[in-house]
């Protein structure tokens, strides 16, 4: 078993040149997660433990774009379970879609109504909550931001994956697997979100830098749905007969793109790369449609927001950046995986609410 | 529909006394002001026998239009852009439905899908960043107790409720809607009322859009979808008629209470929002059917 763990994760780190030198500061280092290799490069806290329990029950306010991914609702576990060790109750508002902007400004001013002690967000828009934000800061509310940016300052700690090691990975591996030499398009994920862009940026700028010959045909933005992803990817391999790769910044529109090129029989023909790892993404990956994937961990994303709000409330000092941590699926590690991190429990559903 | 109103409060506030907090009133009615602004364009159209669906896509329209015209040229000059560009898009509305003769449905319909079209190729489908922050306070800012937008929303209905009770223009937008035969016959020129009808809608769409632009202070393509359906729904729900002729600001009023009531308030005592969605359906359904059902027994 242990071999087998370490095999996994040799054969990911042969798969991958992982990346962190660049900033100059700590090298990559191997994850204490099981057959899972973990590139972190930062100057941000990658451990962030539970703090003691307070006498007092907070009420934490969430308020998250949706939960119709498995991203979502491994973040809503993560919330709701680490406030109940922590003895606090969260009010968990989605708004139904990355487009629905204004209904998350309207739930964020909700929560500052219903004067909750702490605000949680994952921010829709990184200009388009600023409003919202900086209103909860002037009521003395706390906001702690976690995993999708808002543009405001007024945020007690940022808690997210470091997206840039996310797209560069993808970079990476596409450019190994193409042996230095193709064509690729992008589907970017939700205009507007920090992830989308920082990890598509750093897809390009590292495919650039280390892997000149790998071109980038198009790119395209899209609310992160299967449909969206099946529908530009339909299109772009109409427009593209040549594409030999596929980025994707999200898993969502990743399976729909993955649906489209394997019924356009290319399975196997074209390099695809995503982001996350719900069921169809795991199920593609096995198949041999999707070829990587980089897995991000909601489930802590979700518990650090919590200790993070709480530990403010107690008055307790709080890292202002912190990232959580990523690995990669390939098929050869897939059953090797640690998952608690990256998924809810199977059967766990979000509260009705 | 009064008393559901004061049912509807009296039952949020006694499941989460927050309900009644002077943050909260204000709130509700800062983001019912939008959808206030809305309806009260659709109360026109729905009048005057037509139908606007072009207003929630044109929210997003003028969101991009005000954005990019206040970074290139300023404050003041972005808000008046926004707020024309709402009422040209509805002078193209009411060209094509009193000149063209397409029916208001398909006519809006169409608006409703270009519109989105125009503000994603504007924008490249990106939000706006980097407004000065001065605008905030549109969105934001308050004239003593009271949020600015609601300020504009009340201001808003004061005047519509004058356009149509006390001017020639607002007598035609009924007469038209009862029956437009009738208002032909009786020498209206309906085509040019018509066109009014919709430029006033549109006009209503953008001030909704440049207020909402500056509470996300950026603007944003994505923004107002289905926006139209509960402005439909807000004028039908307070006792408008959907052929037309029947209704006013008052009822509109009453349905924009109901539906932003419910929605804050369903939000304060931690309903689902998927939960949410089926009560508002069942109450847009429901509320018709009841006064159908009084209209008939009389």
């Amino acid at each position: 078993m242990i071999e087998a763990m370490k095999r996994g994760a040799a054969v990911t780190f042969a798969a991958l040149v992982l990346i962190g030198c660049g900033r100059g500061t700590q090298p990559s280092q191997e994850a204490a997660t099981p057959g899972a290799a973990q590139a972190i490069v930062t100057e941000a806290v990658t451990e962030y433990a539970r703090p003691a329990k307070p006498s007092k029950a907070y009420r934490i306010g969430v308020s998250i774009p949706h939960l119709a991914n498995p991203h979502y609702v491994g973040q809503a576990y993560g919330y709701i379970d680490e406030a109940q060790s922590l003895g606090a109750q969260v009010t968990l508002l989605e708004a139904g879609g990355y487009e629905h902007l204004d209904k998350q400004v309207s739930q964020v001013e909700d929560l500052i109504a219903s004067k909750v002690d702490a605000i949680i967000i994952a921010a829709i828009s990184g200009p388009g909550t600023v409003g919202a934000v900086e209103a909860a800061a002037a009521a003395g509310i706390p906001v702690i931001n976690v995993n999708v940016m808002t543009d405001s300052d007024k945020v007690v700690t940022r808690i997210r994956s470091d997206d840039d090691v996310i797209g560069r990975m993808q970079a990476d591996f596409m450019g190994e697997r193409l042996k230095g030499a193709g064509n690729v398009v992008m589907l970017r994920g939700a205009p507007g979100t920090s992830w989308a862009e920082i990890r598509g940026n750093a897809f390009r700028k590292e495919l650039a830098t280390k892997y000149p010959n790998v071109k980038v045909l198009g790119e395209q933005y899209s609310q992160s749905t299967p449909v969206d992803g099946l529908r530009l990817m339909e299109d772009f391999l109409q427009t593209f007969p040549q594409i030999s790769g596929v980025y994707n910044g999200a898993d969502s529109t990743a399976v729909g793109a993955a649906q489209a090129v394997k019924g356009a029989g290319k399975a196997g023909a074209i390099v695809m790369t995503a982001t996350d790892f719900q069921l169809d993404t795991e199920k593609f990956i096995r198949e041999g449609v999707i070829s990587a994937s980089v897995l991000q961990q909601p489930v802590t994303m979700g518990r650090w927001g919590v200790r993070a709000a709480i530990s403010y409330l107690e008055k307790k000092p709080v890292p202002p950046v912190m990232f959580t941590g990523l690995m990669t699926a390939t098929k050869e590690n897939l059953g090797n995986l640690d998952l608690t991190a990256v998924r809810a429990p199977a059967g766990w559903t979000p509260p009705a609410r | 529909m009064p008393a559901v109103i004061v049912a509807l409060a009296i039952v949020f506030g006694s499941i989460n006394p927050n309900f009644w907090s002077a943050t909260n009133l204000a709130n509700v009615s800062r983001q019912m002001s939008i959808l206030a602004l809305l309806a009260l364009g659709q109360t026109f159209a729905i009048l005057s026998g037509g139908i606007d669906l072009s207003v929630g896509s044109l929210l997003a329209l003028v969101s991009v239009i005000c954005a990019q015209q206040m970074k290139n040229f300023g404050l003041v000059e972005g808000i008046v852009a926004g707020i024309l560009a709402g009422g040209f898009a509805g002078l193209v509305n009411g060209l094509i439905v009193a000149r063209a003769r397409v029916p208001p449905f398909i006519a809006t319909l169409g608006m409703l899908v270009a519109a989105r079209g125009a503000a994603l190729t504007l924008s490249g489908g990106l939000p706006i960043a980097g407004l000065p922050r001065e605008f905030l306070v549109l969105g934001a800012g308050y004239i003593g107790p009271f949020p600015i937008p609601t300020v504009i929303a009340a201001v808003a209905f004061v005047l519509a409720h004058g356009i149509l009770r006390r001017t020639r223009f607002g007598r035609y937008v009924y007469a038209m809607g009862s029956n437009e035969e009738a208002a032909v016959l009786s020498g209206i020129n309906v085509a040019n009322y018509k066109m009014l009808v919709y430029i006033t809608s549109g006009l209503f769409a953008g001030i909704a859009g440049v207020i909402l632009t500056s509470r996300v202070i950026s603007g944003q393509p994505t923004l107002g979808e289905v926006q139209e359906l509960y402005s439909i729904a807000a004028v039908v729900i307070g006792g408008g008629r959907i052929s037309g002729g029947v209704g006013g600001i008052g009822t509109t009023l009453m349905g924009v209470l109901v539906l932003g009531i419910l929605g804050n308030g369903l939000n304060l005592v931690q309903v689902s929002s998927y939960i949410q969605n089926i009560v508002i359906g069942a109450i847009i359904v429901g509320a018709v059917y009841v006064d159908l059902a009084r209209e008939r027994r009389r």
